[in-house]
């Protein structure tokens, strides 16, 4: 088995110039953890997703290298958070979307790409080798269904 | 200080023009920062035995294990104290202390970092109060700029003022036999008035301009500087080595206790009391997180450092150094201090004043018999300190405390650039350097 045989090769991407609070309503309203950003070409660009709204939300100091380690002493409202989002919310997603998430190729064995995905502990973009087009996303929900089912064809 | 095991001619040159040679080139990558500064020291001390200027056994003997003792040891117990939050907590109460007025802070924080650089050493200090300071900046909704660069300032004063503060004052400390009291007494008073007196230009050019929106300072006053605190048991302990190792530093140098002594005690016994009450496994897990705590870069470059300048030392080099610099001022003690003064503090502003400052002390050694004495070399020293010190707020590179704040605001998008520092940061340096030398003058001549 390799990659490109559990991944879904119609994933919802996002537009690199679209604004954060666009997509924050979009992934909010569906309940997507993240989603992969292209371009017109459909090149793989980074991944935009809940973890970098809350990062939005919490003082710059905390995500510092050597910065606030404890930050039990800073108790604040949703009105407080939102005012950092308000700052922000205008922005373009690429100011903000992960590209720390290594793309895998097609042709990854099943093994290395159940690995990444554990690691990255995020859905993982599949690329086309040698160039940066997208051909799909696996996350857990598509391994955990091909692994339930292959169960249940043992079974029965 | 002629090593007898060495070689006549080394690749064809004389002990001095090799030894010579491989400082200056030594001091030039250091300089350009192409490799890193420890491997560098230890690649030069390594060529320093190698081709015969000196014996390792000599090697070892240069090594001054006081400065590296009083080093390791204080990492240690500043890296287990920080993980009480007490740091964060003295940063916060001082910002509320003011109220959450933005001028005010900004003086507290100056005070808080000098103070804690007084104790601690500048890098560590400034990577405590630079994230809180950049909190509030940011939740106040004003320039953080004029908070770092004080901060900056602040640090590199505090550090003048007591053996521990600085390396260049360990060093110095450590190579004379100058203790605690000695540098406090001495070097406290003058780094406090340099201090208040950078505030002054620092207010009339940000200061009075710094205002905040109530609403936003109501928030900063929201802030439970008690919730800092991570660890109340830990603190406590912390507090108490702390305290002893202070006493230490105080009334050590006059039974004949070296402050690497002091040091390393007070680390032994704070991870004592922290690892007593786990099993064996969480003990190590502890002791290797608190060892890993170690710049050991630093520790490294010190090492190689001082095997490199007790080489050239051995070929005479630095003592027909010292006596030309004799030369140069008519024997004038004053002004061979102002100096010293002047030239450590320009140079620190443009290199690492860790190497300078090695190759100082023994030059300055040097002039104890055209002075009459070694009694006779203290304002000597002290200039050495005051310049080497205070120096450092001349540029960005001045110091590594500076480097770091600079790091903390390029990443939050508020960058410190190299010439606009310099242009503010270089006057007001020389200012405090100004300000020192009539200090020496009239205190010690």
């Amino acid at each position: 088995m390799k990659a490109s045989d559990v991944m879904d090769p119609n994933p919802v991407t996002l537009k690199p110039t679209d604004t954060i609070e666009c997509a924050a309503d979009y992934i909010m309203d569906r309940r997507f953890r993240s989603l992969p950003v292209v371009d017109e070409n459909n090149c793989y660009m980074g991944m935009f997703g809940v973890n970098c709204l809350l990062k939005q939300v919490i003082p710059k100091a905390v995500f510092l290298p050597h910065g606030l380690e404890n930050v039990d002493f800073i108790h604040e409202s949703f009105e407080d958070l939102y005012q950092r989002f308000a700052e922000v919310k205008d922005q373009p997603i690429s100011i903000c979307m992960n590209q720390e998430i290594q793309p895998i190729e097609p042709d990854a064995p099943l093994t290395k790409t159940l690995l990444q995905l554990y690691q990255t502990r995020a859905s993982i973009p599949i690329v086309e080798p040698g160039s940066c087009k997208l051909l799909g996303m696996i996350s857990y929900w598509d391994v955990g269904e091909r692994i339930l089912a292959a169960g249940r064809i043992k079974d029965a | 200080m002629h090593n007898l095991n060495q070689a006549d001619v080394i690749f064809g040159m004389s002990p001095v023009w090799f030894a010579g040679g491989l400082f200056v080139l030594t001091y030039l990558l250091i300089v350009t920062e192409r490799l890193n500064r420890a491997i560098i020291s230890m690649m030069a001390a390594a060529l320093m035995i190698m081709s015969g200027v000196l014996t390792q056994q000599a090697a070892v003997q240069g090594v001054d294990f006081n400065t590296i003792g009083l080093l390791t040891g204080m990492m240690i117990i500043v890296g287990v104290t920080r993980d009480s939050g007490v740091f964060q907590y003295l940063a916060i109460r001082s910002a509320k202390m003011v109220k959450a007025d933005p001028w005010g802070i900004l003086v507290m924080l100056m005070l808080v970092t000098a103070l804690l650089s007084a104790l601690l050493d500048n890098v560590t200090t400034v990577l405590l109060v630079a994230p809180i300071t950049l909190l509030i900046t940011d939740t106040l909704k004003i320039n953080a700029y004029p908070y770092l660069f004080a901060e900056i300032f602040a640090s590199n004063i505090g550090g003048t003022a007591t053996l521990i503060g600085d390396p260049p004052n360990i060093m110095i400390g450590s190579a004379t036999g100058l203790g605690y009291n000695d540098f406090l007494f001495n070097l406290a008073p003058i780094a406090i008035f340099v201090l208040l007196l950078t505030m002054i230009p620092i207010y009339l050019i940000w200061g009075r301009h710094l205002t905040a929106d109530p609403q936003l300072i109501n928030k900063v006053m929201l802030y439970r500087e008690k919730d800092a605190i991570k660890d109340w048991v830990l603190l406590k302990k912390s507090l108490f080595v702390l305290t002893l190792v202070m006493l230490g530093f105080i009334i050590g140098h006059d039974y004949g206790i070296q402050p690497a002594t002091v040091a390393m005690f007070g680390a032994a016994l704070l991870l004592t009391l922290n690892c007593l009450p786990y099993s064996q496994e969480k003990q190590s897990q502890m002791v290797t997180k608190s060892l890993c705590d170690i710049e050991w870069i630093t520790i490294f470059f010190f090492i190689g450092l001082f095997i490199l300048v007790y080489g050239v030392e051995t070929t005479g080099l630095l003592e027909m150094l010292a006596n030309q610099v004799i030369e140069l001022t008519d024997g004038d003690k004053t002004v061979t201090a102002m100096s010293i003064l002047f030239v450590s503090a320009t140079a620190s502003a443009i290199v690492d004043n860790i190497p300078f400052v090695a190759t100082m002390i023994p030059l300055i050694k040097n002039m104890a018999v055209s002075f009459g004495g070694a009694e006779e070399l203290l304002p000597l020293w002290w200039s050495l300190a005051l310049g080497s010190c205070l120096g450092g707020n001349g540029s960005l590179v001045g110091a590594s405390a500076n480097l770091i704040v600079a790091g903390f605001a390029e990443r939050s998008g508020q960058p410190i650039h190299f010439l606009p520092f310099m242009l503010m940061a270089f006057p007001l340096m020389m200012m405090s350097v100004l300000v020192s030398s009539i200090y020496l003058y009239f205190r010690y001549f």
